[in-house]
C-alpha cells in the first residue's frame, strides 16, 4: 500500500514525467492545441506505458540484461501499433488530427524511462500501475496546457464555445510558440509549488 | 564473478518474442484492416454527399446507401470522377481536387454544375495547414461560401475585397486562402478542357 500512494506521488506530482523529469516534450508542445487530441494522446500514452511497464517487468527476469533495450522497443513498439490500428479503425478522425504522433509514441522517453527505471526492478502489478500514473501525470500536465491553449486561442473548450463572441483569438496560443510559452509558466509555476526533492534534502542536512 | 556473456540463450529469447509479437500484431491487423478501409470509404462517401449538398445521416449503412443510389462512377484515364443524377438528367459533377497548400498538398473534392459554370460544392478531404489559421479551410464558413458560386468569369475564384470579389478570404491565413483560390482556378482551366474531351458538357455523356 506504500508502495502505490508512493509511485502516485511520484506520477502525479512529486517526480512528474513533464516538468520535474522534462520528458515527452516534443509531444506535449505538438498535441496541446486542442483539449480533445491532448486527451486522446494522453490515455492512449497511458494505456502503451502501463502495458509495457507491466510486460517488462513480467520478462524482467527471464530477459538477459544486455539485450534488455532491444526487447523493451520491441515491446513498446508493439503496443503502439495496437494503439495506432485501434484509432484509425474506431476514432478515425483522432487518428487524421494527431497524425504522425501516435506513432512517435515509441520514441516518447516516458515509457522507455519507465521500463529502466521501474518496471526493470519492480513486479508486473506496481509496473503497470507505475506506468498507468506515469501516463496520467503526462496527462494531466497537458490538459492543463490544452485548457490555457484552446480557451485562449479558439475561444472554446472541447470545442465547445465558451467566450462570447466579442473575444478575439489569440493566435499565438494555438501556434507552436504558444506551446513553449504555456510549458515554461507550467514548468515555473509547479517549480515554486511543488516541494523540490533537492531543497528537502537540503533542508535535512542544513 | 563475472558471468560469461551467453550467445545462444539471448538470440532465441528475441526470436520468441518477436515471433510472439508479430504473430499478435498480424493478427489484430487482419481483424481490424476492413473496418479501417471501410472508414476511409466512409469519409470519401460523406465528403461527396457534402458536395452537392445532400443531407445525409451521420451513420455508415444511410451513407453507403445513399451513396450508391445517387451516384454512378466513371472514370477517363487518371481521373475518377463521381456523376450525380436525378430522374435521368445529369445534377453534376464532382472530381477530386489536388494541389499545393502552404505546408503541404491539400486534397478534396469539388462538385460543378453540368454547364460547367457553377461550383456546387467544395470540401477538403485532407491537409496540414496550420490549426486555427490555414486549418480554419475546414469550416463551415468558409465552404459555405462556394455553395452555387458564379466561376463562369476568369479567374473564377477572387477574394474580396478586391472588384469583382467573389468570396472572403481568411484572416490571418492569406497563403492558404491563396492556395486554395489557386487550386480552384487551375482546376477550372484544367477540367473545361477535360469536359470539352469527355463531351461532357450539359449533361450530354
Amino acid at each position: 500500500m506504500m508502495e502505490v500512494i508512493r509511485v502516485l506521488k511520484a506520477g502525479v506530482y512529486k517526480d512528474n514525467p513533464v516538468f520535474r523529469q522534462i520528458l515527452g516534450i516534443c509531444s506535449s508542445l505538438a498535441v496541446t492545441n486542442l483539449l480533445l487530441n491532448s486527451l486522446v494522446m494522453g490515455v492512449g500514452l497511458m494505456f502503451v506505458t502501463a502495458f509495457s511497464s507491466f510486460t517488462v517487468s513480467l520478462l524482467r527476469t527471464k530477459t538477459p540484461k544486455h539485450i534488455r533495450m532491444m526487447v523493451q522497443t520491441l515491446i513498446i513498439s508493439a503496443y503502439v501499433i495496437i494503439l495506432d490500428l485501434f484509432l484509425k479503425a474506431y476514432m478515425p478522425s483522432m487518428s487524421k488530427a494527431l497524425g504522425p504522433y501516435v506513432g512517435l509514441i515509441i520514441t516518447n522517453c516516458i515509457i522507455m524511462g519507465r521500463a529502466e527505471a521501474f518496471a526493470q526492478k519492480n513486479k508486473p502489478f506496481i509496473s503497470f500501475f507505475d506506468g498507468l500514473i506515469m501516463g496520467f501525470g503526462y496527462t494531466w500536465v497537458l490538459l492543463l496546457i490544452a485548457f490555457f491553449r484552446e480557451l485562449l486561442g479558439f475561444g472554446s473548450l472541447f470545442g465547445i464555445r465558451i467566450l462570447g463572441e466579442g473575444w478575439v483569438n489569440w493566435t499565438l496560443m494555438i501556434m507552436p510558440p504558444g506551446a513553449f510559452f504555456m510549458l515554461g509558466i507550467v514548468i515555473w509555476a509547479t517549480y515554486s509549488l511543488f516541494p523540490h526533492e533537492d531543497q528537502e534534502k537540503a533542508g535535512v542536512k542544513a | 564473478m563475472a558471468k560469461k556473456k551467453q550467445v545462444l540463450y539471448p538470440v532465441l529469447f528475441m526470436l520468441i518474442l518477436t515471433a510472439a509479437y508479430t504473430f499478435v500484431l498480424a493478427f489484430i491487423n487482419e481483424s481490424t484492416i476492413a473496418i479501417i478501409e471501410a472508414q476511409e470509404e466512409l469519409r470519401i462517401q460523406k465528403s461527396i454527399l457534402y458536395v452537392f449538398d445532400i443531407p445525409f445521416e451521420d451513420q455508415q449503412a444511410a451513407v453507403n446507401k445513399l451513396y450508391n443510389e445517387r451516384f454512378d462512377i466513371a472514370t477517363s484515364g487518371d481521373m475518377t470522377y463521381y456523376v450525380y443524377k436525378t430522374e435521368g438528367s445529369v445534377v453534376g459533377y464532382a472530381f477530386p481536387l489536388y494541389g499545393n497548400g502552404l505546408w503541404g498538398s491539400i486534397s478534396g473534392y469539388i462538385a460543378l454544375s453540368p454547364d460547367f459554370e457553377t461550383l456546387l460544392g467544395i470540401d477538403f478531404i485532407a491537409h496540414s495547414e496550420t490549426p486555427g489559421l490555414g486549418g480554419r479551410i475546414d469550416e463551415e464558413w468558409y465552404k459555405e461560401q462556394f455553395r452555387t458560386l458564379d466561376v463562369s468569369s476568369d479567374p473564377p475564384v477572387v477574394y474580396r475585397p478586391v472588384s469583382g470579389g467573389n468570396v472572403d478570404a481568411i484572416t490571418g491565413a492569406t497563403l492558404t486562402s491563396k492556395s486554395v483560390s489557386t487550386i480552384i482556378n487551375d482546376f477550372m482551366t484544367e477540367i473545361k478542357i477535360f469536359a470539352e474531351e469527355e463531351n461532357l458538357y450539359d449533361g450530354s455523356n
